[in-house]
């Protein structure tokens, strides 16, 4: 049986449509509501609020703690300057991918990582030599993903550090009388803040956010719009889009960071780190496969329907199951893993892992369809990720304008 | 590549016979040791006034007679002849001695268990009919499964069909005595356990097994076919003779010179830094110490995979053996054997005996009643003491390097009054004519000899750790790191002075 | 049938094995007959009702590795069979603690993280290797065992191909094949894990049956046995059967005859009627005569060929190698009959850690103390314990409310050192020694208690017919499986003896309510026309 987070007291209350699943060993709301959109489009157009605390949390702290997590991932973290965090993926020694997340520089010489998956074992295994400590909060922190256009403007009602925090930047800070530290990052590939702090203070902070944004148009948000966001960011997701090595029973099923669209978090020659001769083969080899966004055709979609006399239908919810992709020859030459109706931009996307020379843009290739019990190919062209990306998402706030968010993108 | 310099860390007979090897090819060696002697645990030292061992191992019968005769040792001084007879002494009672001479060991045993005597005959022939193969399979580089190449394919068939040639019940014989322990295989031979006992006690020593622990056999079969001739004066003759060996053939050898780290660049060796902070470069590396030290201690730290890191970390090589010497007024006389000369003893007449010292061990204790595997080096090497004198050097195994209490010095002085007890058995003179005991616990051992966990053979001899000795990944001597080559004991085919490990990491360097 | 009838086949024994043979046999269109010494089927998996409204699982408690594919072939759930899965492992502690392993990941990781959070996270990934390998030993244990020193160029094709899929295996995998192999079930564990509280209960499943402790040697690979089930995707590995083991028996007894077998209890065996050195049949303990074109033997080898064929009549090399086969049993068995549902100091009340196998093993050094004991002739005094309370999960072996409480006991040696006869004397002491170390734990059961069944391995042996008391018709050591199971060069279930096959555990693959070495030696009778 999973388990509560320190939000649920809040959570349970507000979640009128009793769907929860499994995150990790702890509830997580599927949707508030029975369906997803309200939650959706809260997070396009206003503010939406996610309790992301099964992600795992470690902190590394000590002397060597940069040159460990260095050592440890694909980034040089030594570069990573204080109030700083990255996102960046780690491999095994064979260079397959274990695990992606964020680590973000608390201070000098403390780090707090995210991970989707449980990493102590993976951190303690390695750190002969090093002078850490590693504690694991992942029970002790309590997160929030507070996203949307309006983000900004919701927390700057509780604390004056959002008005001008940059991308990719962390600080600490007090929220409703509870120490806190907020960063400007999330899942969803829009403007956006995570929220850490201490379970004891989970309530009370919940309560204050979610307080101050009602008057903002912030709505609890579950999982299943989330997830539509994240497709829509073109953002891949462990154990769905690829799985970690560690979880591998053959060969196949693991990936590279290459193969991944991560090779821009990898920084190949520096000292010696977990992989780096496989992942300097890897790219001297080029790799054997790609992770693509494609768009699903949309008339041919509307045509099939059509010919069986219905209204074309399109997926309520973002959907996770391996679909095959064809060339037009009729080869399979890769596998979708994730999807998504984007009501944003209007478009059937999808994310897949393809054989190399498939994932060019433009690529014209085939997507399987089942349309009432017939199974049928539709054209999907490769599409640049992300699919949306709105110019909020990193934009520096101006000192004197705290907010960007009412313009949205079309 | 030749004349590119090479530098050979640990002075010990692997080091030596590595060292010789690559010099001999064409290199420009260094070999350095960081204690002041050479020889490591083979190196004979004073341990007190007057009185000299010949080494920490008492047993280098298992030198390789093909380097002896390619290292021209016998031109260096080296003479080979039978190993000691080993008596097993008995509180009341004869006991029985052990002989590398057929004809001796038949009257003993004619007289201990007459039943054994023909058993015994039986037991050689078989094992002199497995020997050619598997000292072929011993001293050759460990074959690689993974290979399919037509020469390591025609190797693997070849080695197939030696032991196939042997005949099916023998090639049945081979492939079930391995996994046994050596208890039931003994008893299945042999009437008398004492005669067992005294078998399988090389296949024991240094150890975390006992004789009811299961594949135990294989060592023992493993230690019978690669024990021959001994060279005269102990361990510490072979030293010497290799030494003057690599001398001569151009081995630069720096003694008190202790190695710091591995320098490395790009994946590969460039040399190795001093604990006194020079650098000293290098295209080759050739490592003698245990496995553990040369890559995990002296390796820069993030230079290896996690997963070797981890398997290297979970390497057993927990010490298991202490070793106390006494310098002693007078000779030394075993009671059940008054007037003979007795070189070297083993007491323990029973597999539950020597299997409660093992049970011991598990707990982390020191067995109350140890068993001793002694040797009196001054018989036959008066030299060795002032004289009249003797030396006793005791071999006491299941002791453990993790003992519960920690090692301390009333551990060590209590461990020096066990042993003297237990001698005491069998030496009953003895108590009253020691002059001085030097007590080495495991813990004193690793210390001194730089063996990271304190075991003498540089890693536990479980079947696992034998056939990828130390790690899949280097048990063909080379490492990840390009350059580093590993041939201590903790390397294929393992411990016990045969000076193959160094031989063939040498080998693997050209 | 006429005295003279000549059957295709007569099964000595009707254990699992030999009735899992002759309902291969008999589905194959053969004449056979299977001849049980008692008056109830199943051999050592059997129910009984020992006292009234309780039916004990007397030897065999649970349904291990049974083989997915022999319930389908034999359709068994036609013919009753029902297994109900282990639904937790449950470690009580000395100190008031308690582990317990869900079927469930995460809150089986939470449990281990109250001992180790580093630990609960190599749990599953410990999981995931021994599948990847249990995968590989699948093969093994459904096929006969390959023979290396066979010239037949199918048989080394047959070699080279489990070498070419072990080649296969990525480096990680072949060491960890090796490691299985040779190391101790504790060092093993010592490799993955550092909570000793979580490699005590694991460790012991290298050892069941066996007369080795956790820091042996070799017991490694017995850990695989708990991961194989798991990925035939049939069943989980672990369950009860209806009815209690005896309900294998039954529904393989009922297939068997379905397909034309007959099948007689009482009926005792006393030798192999041999003509011109081949079996031609057998005769009973009652003079009957009974021909027969092949002889299968569901008995242990040594019984097999030294009662039932005699010394006198087998090559002395052969016999040496049966004598030297090593039965040693080291375990027992108490049963009880308890009138509420015992409770566990621990874990108060019911509750599902009740629900799978219960077992008391706080640390390695008490297990490998427990085994000490043995190795010197003595039965432990606090005995590792591997107990089930089947009543909860299928209430039709007991009154409603009241219990079975089965308790596998490890180490009961039969070599005591006052000599096995004399276990009688001693049953009582060591069935003592057994409701003390439970009720250490679970103070309110002795009181429960309505009625105990004690069996030390002398009683296995003289009730059962398990040599020595072995409960796998021969210790599961690697000198003495694949194609050394029993012996050397006959590892394809036929023997020396012309027409005298072998079927049950004693033979490859093993021990265990596998019901594999019966099918394997009827697929084989088969084969080779043998009948």
């Amino acid at each position: 049986m999973p388990v509560e987070s320190p939000f649920h007291p809040r959570t349970r209350e507000l979640c009128r449509s009793y769907r929860w699943k499994d995150w990790a060993g702890y509830y997580a709301v599927c949707a508030y509501d029975t369906y997803p959109e309200r939650e959706y489009f809260a997070l396009r157009h206003a503010a939406g609020l996610i309790d992301v605390t099964p992600l795992y949390k470690y902190v590394v702290a000590g002397r060597d703690a940069a040159a460990f997590l260095a050592h440890l991932t694909v980034r040089d973290v030594t570069k990573l300057k204080p109030g700083r965090v990255t996102y960046l993926c780690w491999c095994d020694g064979a260079g397959k991918l274990l695990d992606d997340g964020t680590v973000s520089r608390l201070d000098d010489d403390r780090y707090l990582l995210t991970a989707a998956e449980p990493s102590r074992a993976w951190l303690d295994r390695n750190r002969r030599g090093y002078e850490i400590d590693i504690d694991d909060v992942t029970d002790r922190i309590a997160a929030l993903s507070l996203q949307g256009p309006l983000a900004r403007d919701v927390l700057g009602e509780l604390t004056d550090v959002a008005a001008r925090m940059r991308f990719f930047r962390a600080a600490d800070t007090t929220l409703a009388g509870a120490p806190a530290r907020v960063s400007r990052t999330g899942y969803t590939g829009d403007l956006g803040f995570e929220i850490w702090v201490n379970r004891e203070d989970a309530v009370r902070v919940y309560d204050a956010v979610l307080t101050e944004g009602r008057k903002y148009g912030l709505l609890p948000v579950g999982l299943d719009a989330m997830d539509v966001a994240r497709v829509e960011a073109g953002f891949l997701m462990n154990g769905v889009d690829y799985a970690s090595a560690n979880h591998c029973l053959i060969e196949s099923r693991k990936s590279t960071p290459y193969e991944a669209a991560l090779e821009w978090t990898v920084e190949l020659e520096r000292d010696p780190f977990v992989g780096q001769d496989a992942l300097r083969r890897e790219k001297e080899r080029g790799p054997a496969r790609c992770f693509a966004g494609l768009v699903v055709d949309w008339d041919e979609t509307e045509a099939l329907y059509r010919a069986v006399g219905l209204p074309p239908q399109v997926p309520s919810a973002a959907w996770r199951a391996s679909i095959p992709i064809y060339r037009p020859d009729g080869r399979q030459v890769g596998y979708a893993t994730s999807g998504a109706w984007s009501p944003t931009l209007k478009r059937n996307l999808a994310l897949a892992t393809l054989n190399a020379p498939h994932g060019a843009i433009g690529e014209k290739l085939k997507i399987e369809m089942t349309v009432e019990h017939v199974r049928h190919r539709v054209t999907a062209i490769v599409t640049e990720k992300p699919f949306f990306d709105p110019e909020r998402k990193r934009a520096t706030p101006a000192r004197e304008e705290p907010a960007k968010g009412k313009e949205v993108a079309s | 590549m030749s004349g590119d310099r090479a530098i050979v860390l640990g002075g010990g007979v692997n080091g030596l016979v590595a060292a010789i090897r690559l010099a001999r090819g064409g290199r420009k060696v260094v070999l350095f040791e960081a204690r002041d002697v050479l020889g490591g645990l083979a190196a004979g030292e004073e341990f007190a006034p007057g009185f000299r061992h010949t080494g920490i191992l008492h047993d280098a019968s298992c030198f390789a007679p093909e380097l002896a005769e390619e290292l021209g040792l016998a031109s260096h001084g080296l003479a080979l002849g039978p190993r000691d007879d080993i008596l097993s002494p008995e509180a009341a009672g004869r006991g029985l001695v052990l002989s590398a001479d057929a004809e001796r060991t038949a009257e003993e045993l004619a007289a201990h268990s007459p039943e054994d005597v023909a058993r015994y005959r039986e037991y050689r022939a078989f094992l002199d009919r497995i020997a050619p193969i598997a000292r072929r399979l011993l001293s050759s580089p460990l074959p690689d499964p993974a290979r399919t190449d037509l020469g390591s394919l025609a190797r693997l068939a070849k080695d197939g069909l030696a032991v196939r040639r042997l005949g099916r019940d023998t090639m049945f014989e081979l492939l079930r005595l391995g996994p046994m322990c050596v208890a039931d295989w003994l008893k299945e031979w042999f009437r008398s356990e004492r005669l067992g006992c005294l078998l399988a006690g090389p296949a024991l020593d240094f150890g975390f097994a006992g004789p009811w622990s299961p594949a135990t056999n294989a060592l023992l079969v493993r230690h019978e076919i690669l024990s021959g001739l001994a060279p005269r004066g102990g361990p510490a003759a072979l030293v010497r003779a290799l030494e003057a060996s690599a001398r001569a053939a151009g081995v630069e050898i720096r003694t008190g010179a202790s190695v710091a780290g591995i320098l490395t660049a790009a994946g590969a060796v460039r040399g190795v830094r001093l604990a006194s902070g020079e650098e000293e470069p290098a295209s080759v590396v050739l490592s003698t110490l245990d496995p553990k030290t040369t890559l995990l201690t002296l390796l820069p730290t993030g230079t290896l995979d996690p997963a070797l890191v981890h398997r290297l970390e979970a390497y057993r090589s927990n010490g298991m053996t202490a070793k106390v010497h006494l310098a002693v007024a007078g000779s030394v006389e075993f009671a059940s054997r008054p007037g003979e000369r007795i070189r070297r003893a083993r007491t323990g007449g029973s597999f539950d005996a020597v299997e409660r010292q093992f049970d011991s061990a598990k707990y982390r204790q020191i067995s109350p009643r140890p068993i001793l595997d002694v040797s009196v080096p001054s018989v036959g090497s008066p030299e060795l003491a002032p004289e009249g004198d003797s030396v006793v050097s005791v071999l006491v195994h299941w002791v453990p390097r993790d003992r519960a209490d920690g090692w301390s010095d009333g551990a060590r002085d209590q461990l020096g009054n066990l042993v003297l007890a237990a001698l005491a058995e069998h030496l009953p003179e003895l108590p009253a004519a020691v002059q001085e005991i030097e007590v080495l616990t495991p813990a004193d051992l690793e210390t001194r000899f730089g063996l990271a966990g304190g075991h003498l053979l540089q890693g536990e001899h479980g079947l696992d750790q034998l056939a990828a000795r130390p790690t899949p990944e280097l048990a063909r001597h080379v490492c990840p790191i390009r350059g580093l080559f590993l041939g201590g004991d903790g390397a294929w085919p393992g411990g016990g002075l045969t000076g193959w490990p160094g031989a063939l990491a040498a080998s693997a360097v050209s | 049938m006429s005295a003279s009838q000549v059957w295709d086949a007569v099964v000595v024994g009707g254990g699992h094995n030999g009735l899992v043979c002759a309902a291969y046999l008999a589905k194959a269109g053969r004449k056979v007959l299977v001849l049980e010494r008692r008056h109830v089927l199943g051999g050592a998996a059997v129910s009984e009702e020992l006292h009234p409204g309780f039916t004990f699982s007397v030897c065999s408690y649970v349904v291990s590795l049974f083989r997915p594919h022999i319930i389908r072939e034999l359709d068994l759930a036609r013919h009753g069979l029902e297994l109900i899965p282990l639904e937790a492992s449950f470690l009580p502690l000395p100190d008031g603690d308690s582990l317990c392993r869900w079927s469930d990941p995460h809150e089986t990781r939470r449990e281990i993280a109250r001992f180790s959070p580093r630990d609960a996270e190599t749990y599953p990934e410990f999981g995931m290797a021994m599948s990847r390998i249990g995968f590989f030993a699948k093969d093994i244990i459904d096929q006969p065992a390959p023979d290396p020193t066979s010239l037949d160029p199918r048989e080394l094709a047959r070699l080279l191909r489990l070498g070419g899929r072990f080649r296969e295996l990525d480096p990680d995998l072949q060491h960890l094949n090796l490691q299985l192999l040779t190391m101790s079930a504790a060092d093993f564990l010592d490799l993955w894990f550092e909570s000793p509280v979580l490699k005590a209960p694991m460790s012991v499943s290298g050892i069941i049956g066996t007369f080795l402790g956790v820091r042996s040697a070799g017991t490694a690979y017995v850990l695989l046995h708990h991961y194989m089930g798991e990925i035939d995707g049939a069943f989980r590995s672990w369950g009860f059967s209806k009815g209690g083991t005896g309900g294998v028996s039954r529904a393989v007894a009922s297939a068997a005859r379905a397909f034309g077998a007959t099948i007689r209890t009482e009926a005792a065996v006393e030798r192999v009627l041999l003509e011109g050195g081949r079996a031609t049949g057998v005769v009973l303990e009652n003079g009957d005569e009974i021909r027969a074109k092949v002889v299968v033997s569901g008995m242990e080898p040594r019984r097999t060929f030294l009662s039932l064929v005699g010394e006198e009549n087998l090559d002395p090399e052969f016999v040496t190698k049966l004598k030297r086969y090593k039965l040693r049993g080291s375990s027992g068995k108490v049963n009880l009959a308890v009138d509420r549902l015992p409770e566990f100091t621990c874990r108060p009340g019911g509750g599902a850690h009740l629900r799978g196998d219960i077992a008391i093993a706080p640390s390695v050094d008490y297990l490998e103390r427990a085994y000490d004991q043995a190795k010197y002739g003595d039965f432990s005094e606090r005995p590792y314990l591997n107990v089930v309370i089947p009543s909860i999960v299928d209430p039709s072996v007991a009154p409603p409310g009241q219990h079975v409480v089965s308790c596998f006991v490890q180490y009961a040696p039969y070599w005591i050192k006052e000599g096995p006869e004399r276990w009688p004397e001693r049953r009582e002491a060591f069935g003592d020694a057994v409701v003390d170390t439970l009720a250490e734990y679970c103070p309110g059961l002795k009181e429960s208690i309505l009625y105990r069944q004690v069996l030390s391995p002398w009683d296995l042996e003289q009730e059962f017919g398990l040599t020595e008391g072995n409960i796998f018709h021969g210790e599961l050591s690697p000198e003495q499986l694949m194609f050394q199971r029993p012996v050397s060069g006959w590892s394809r279930y036929k023997t020396p003896v012309n027409g005298l096959w072998m079927c049950a555990s004693g033979t490859h693959p093993g021990g265990g309510v596998m019901g594999a070495p019966g099918e394997l030696a009827a697929k084989r009778l088969l084969a080779e026309r043998a009948v």
